[in-house]
C-alpha cells in the first residue's frame, strides 16, 4: 500500500503505543520522512530500528522532547522542518499522560500533577499546530487530534486527562472553522480503549486480551493524513467504529456510542 | 560609502518591546505608505494594508525561521570566553560567525585560524579563515553537523538580541507567524506584523502570496566601521519553481510584485536570468541593492523603518528617490514612529 508515498509527518508520543504503530503504519503507506517526538530517545531508536529493517528509504528524524517545555517544541519543530527542508504534510497530536494513578477525584487532583496533564495534552499541541502550520499552508496537509471519549463526556474521576481531552475537542473545532478554506484540514480520532500502558494504568482491572490492539485502530489515521481525506475538515472519527469491509470515512461520533 | 541622505534618529522612537507586550496587536503596529510616482506619503495602521493593494497584486514572503544564533564558549588553550553569533551556514557545512572577546581588549583572547573553543556538553568548534570582505567574520567547523548540531543550538543558544531592547525576549518573539525554514540569524522583520487571520484573508481579496527563503545574516558586526561600510556576507536562498512562476506570471500580466522585505529583494533580484525572468533555484548571494541598481522582479516593497546609515536607505533608493524618502522619513520622525525588529513598517508602493 502507498496512501502515503512522499509524504512527511510528525507523530507525537511515538515510542510506544498508539504512536509508534502509527509510525511503523505509516512508514508501511510509503511516507518519506518521519519525525517522530517522545521522552525517550531510547524506545525511540527502537522504533526507527524496526522501520528501517523493512523500510531502510524512510527518512527518521527522532527527536527527544519533553512537551511540557516551550523550548523543547521549538527544538522539535526546528528540527524537523531542518530535516524536511520547511515542509510538512501531516501532524498527529497523539501524546498524552494520563496523571496521577490510581486517577484521583478532582477534589483530591495536585495542583502540580493537573498543570502537568493540561501543558502535555492540550498546550503542547497548540503549539505544535502553531509553529508547524506554515510548514503546511503552501502544500496543504492535514493535522490529526488524538482525543477520547473521556473529552466529551464527563466521567468521574477522569480527572485532569478529560479535562485536557475536552479542551482538545474544543481547540479541534475553533482551529477547524478557522482553517476552512485553507489548504489545511484539522480532524479528532477517538481510538478507543487500546490495549496501551495508558489505558491499562486507568483501569488495572481491564483484561488486556480484551482490549484492541493499536494496530486495529490505524486505518482511519492512515485514511486522514492520505490525499483522499482532503476535503475532511472539523470532523470527529471513531477509529474502532470503522468498517474493515467498506471504503469508508468513518463514523462520527453522533452515530455510534464511543469509548473511553 | 555616502548616505543617499541623512537624518537625526532619536534614541526614544526604538520599539523596545514586541507590539503585543506594549498593548498593541502583533499587526497594530503603524503603516507609513510612500507613493513611489507622487510622493505622497499617508499614515496608517498595519491591519489595513490591504486597502493599498489591489486584486492581482503578488505578495512575496520570507520564510525563514530565526535560529538561536549566540552561543557561549572559551577558547581551549587559553580559557578566554567568546561568544559566538552565527551568521551564516555556508555550503561545505562551515558557518560564518562573527566572534566576540569576553576580555576588554578585543584582540587579546589569541584568536586565530586552527584555535579550538570549546563549547558545552563537550561540542567544539574550530575557527578557520576570517572573511575576506568582512575581518569581523571567522569561519567555523562546528564538531557535529546536521540535525545534531540543530538539536544542540536550540538546548544552548539564544537569540540574537541588541542592547535596545526593554527584556530578553525568548525566541519565538524574533519569528514572523508564517517562518518555517530555520536558518536566520536575524528574523526577517518586514513580515512581523502579520497574522494568519491577515494571510487567511488575502486569497478572498484577490491578492497573491508566494514564499521564497533567504537565511538572514547579522545587521550588526558590533563595529561602527564595519557597520558603515557594511559590506554583505553572503547569505543562503531558495526560490521553488512555483515561487519563480508566481512572480514572472504576476510581471507578464503586468500585476504588481511587492517584496515583504529587503531579503526577498535581494534574493529575486539576484535570480534574473538572461531572459530577464526569475530563476528558481538555491544559491547564495551578496548582491548590494544600490540607488543605481534597476530593478527588474519587484514593484512595491514593505519594509522597516531604517536607521541613518548608508546601506540600508540604499536599497529604498532603489525604488524612489532619496528626496522622497528623506521627506516620509522626516514625517515618520516627527510623527513619532518607532524604528527597529519590534517597530513601524514602510510601504513603497
Amino acid at each position: 500500500m502507498s496512501r502515503l508515498r512522499g509524504k512527511l509527518a510528525l507523530i507525537t508520543g511515538a515510542s510506544r503505543g498508539l504512536g509508534r504503530q502509527l509510525a511503523i503504519d505509516f512508514a508501511c503507506e510509503g511516507v518519506a520522512g518521519l519525525a517522530l517526538v517522545a521522552r525517550n530517545a531510547v524506545a525511540l531508536s527502537g522504533v526507527r530500528e524496526s522501520i528501517l529493517a523493512g523500510r531502510p528509504d524512510v527518512n527518521i528524524v527522532c527527536i527527544e522532547a519533553d512537551l511540557t517545555r516551550e523550548a523543547d517544541i521549538e527544538r522539535a519543530v526546528a528540527t524537523t522542518l531542518v530535516a524536511f527542508r520547511g515542509r510538512l504534510d501531516v501532524l498527529v497530536n497523539n501524546a498524552a499522560i494520563l496523571g496521577p494513578t490510581p486517577l484521583p477525584y478532582l477534589l483530591d487532583y495536585p495542583l502540580e500533577d493537573f498543570r502537568a496533564v493540561l501543558e502535555t495534552n492540550l498546550i503542547a499541541p497548540f503549539v505544535l499546530i502553531q509553529r508547524l502550520l506554515p510548514a503546511m499552508t503552501e502544500h496543504g496537509g492535514s493535522i490529526i487530534n488524538v482525543s477520547s471519549d473521556a473529552g466529551v463526556v464527563g466521567y468521574a474521576g477522569w480527572g485532569a486527562y478529560g479535562i485536557s481531552k475536552f479542551g482538545i475537542e474544543g481547540l479541534s473545532r475553533t482551529w477547524a472553522a478557522e482553517l476552512a478554506g485553507s489548504k489545511v484540514r484539522l480532524n479528532i480520532v477517538d481510538p478507543g480503549s487500546m490495549n496501551t500502558d495508558m489505558y491499562r494504568a486507568s483501569d488495572p482491572s481491564a483484561d488486556p486480551d480484551e482490549l484492541t490492539d493499536p494496530a486495529d485502530v490505524t486505518e482511519i489515521f492512515v485514511h486522514l493524513a492520505s490525499d483522499a481525506s482532503r476535503h475532511v475538515n472539523g470532523e470527529r472519527f471513531l477509529a474502532q467504529e470503522l468498517d474493515p469491509d467498506h471504503d469508508t470515512e468513518g463514523v462520527s461520533s453522533s452515530e455510534a456510542e464511543g469509548n473511553r | 560609502m555616502t548616505a543617499p541622505f541623512t537624518f537625526s534618529l532619536p534614541a526614544e522612537l526604538t520599539a523596545r518591546e514586541p507590539p503585543e507586550r506594549r498593548g498593541l496587536s502583533r499587526d497594530g503596529v503603524r503603516l507609513l505608505v510612500l507613493n513611489r510616482r507622487s510622493g505622497k506619503v499617508e499614515h496608517a495602521r498595519f491591519h489595513q494594508l490591504t486597502g493599498y493593494l489591489r486584486p492581482g497584486d503578488l505578495l512575496v514572503f520570507n520564510s525563514s525561521r530565526t535560529i538561536p544564533a549566540v552561543l557561549e564558549g572559551h577558547t581551549a588553550s587559553t580559557a578566554n570566553d567568546v561568544e559566538l553569533r552565527l551568521a551564516e551556514h555556508l555550503p561545505d557545512d562551515s558557518w560564518l560567525a562573527l566572534l566576540r572577546c569576553r576580555a576588554v581588549d578585543d584582540c587579546g583572547c589569541g584568536l586565530e585560524e586552527g584555535v579550538r573553543i570549546d563549547l558545552e556538553d563537550g561540542f567544539s568548534v574550530v575557527v578557520g579563515n576570517r572573511h575576506d570582505q568582512i575581518p569581523r567574520l571567522w569561519r567555523l567547523r562546528f564538531s557535529v553537523t546536521g540535525s545534531t548540531l540543530i538539536d544542540y543550538l536550540y538546548r544552548l543558544g539564544r537569540p540574537v538580541r541588541y542592547e535596545y531592547v526593554a527584556k530578553p525576549w525568548g525566541l519565538d518573539y524574533y519569528q514572523t507567524v508564517y517562518a518555517s525554514e530555520p536558518g536566520s540569524a536575524e528574523m526577517p522583520s518586514a513580515g512581523r506584523a502579520f497574522t494568519w487571520r491577515m494571510l487567511l484573508d488575502l486569497p478572498k481579496r484577490g491578492i497573491e502570496t508566494t514564499r521564497i527563503v533567504l537565511h538572514a545574516g547579522l545587521s550588526s558586526y558590533l563595529d561602527d566601521e564595519a557597520d558603515a561600510c557594511h559590506a554583505a556576507a553572503e547569505e543562503e536562498y531558495f526560490i521553488r519553481e512555483e515561487a519563480a512562476q508566481a512572480i514572472n506570471r504576476a510581471k507578464k500580466n503586468g500585476h504588481r510584485v511587492i517584496a515583504v522585505g529587503t531579503t526577498v529583494v535581494r534574493a529575486l533580484e539576484s535570480s534574473i536570468g538572461p531572459d530577464g525572468r526569475v530563476q528558481a533555484g538555491h544559491r547564495y548571494t551578496s548582491l548590494r541593492v544600490t540607488p543605481a541598481h534597476r530593478l527588474r522582479s519587484v514593484d512595491g516593497l514593505l519594509t522597516g523603518l531604517h536607521e541613518p546609515e548608508a546601506s540600508h536607505l540604499d536599497l529604498l533608493a532603489a525604488f524612489v528617490s532619496p528626496e522622497r524618502i528623506r521627506q516620509a522619513y522626516a514625517q515618520a520622525v516627527e510623527r513619532r514612529y518607532l524604528w527597529h525588529e519590534f517597530g513601524d513598517l514602510n510601504l513603497i508602493i
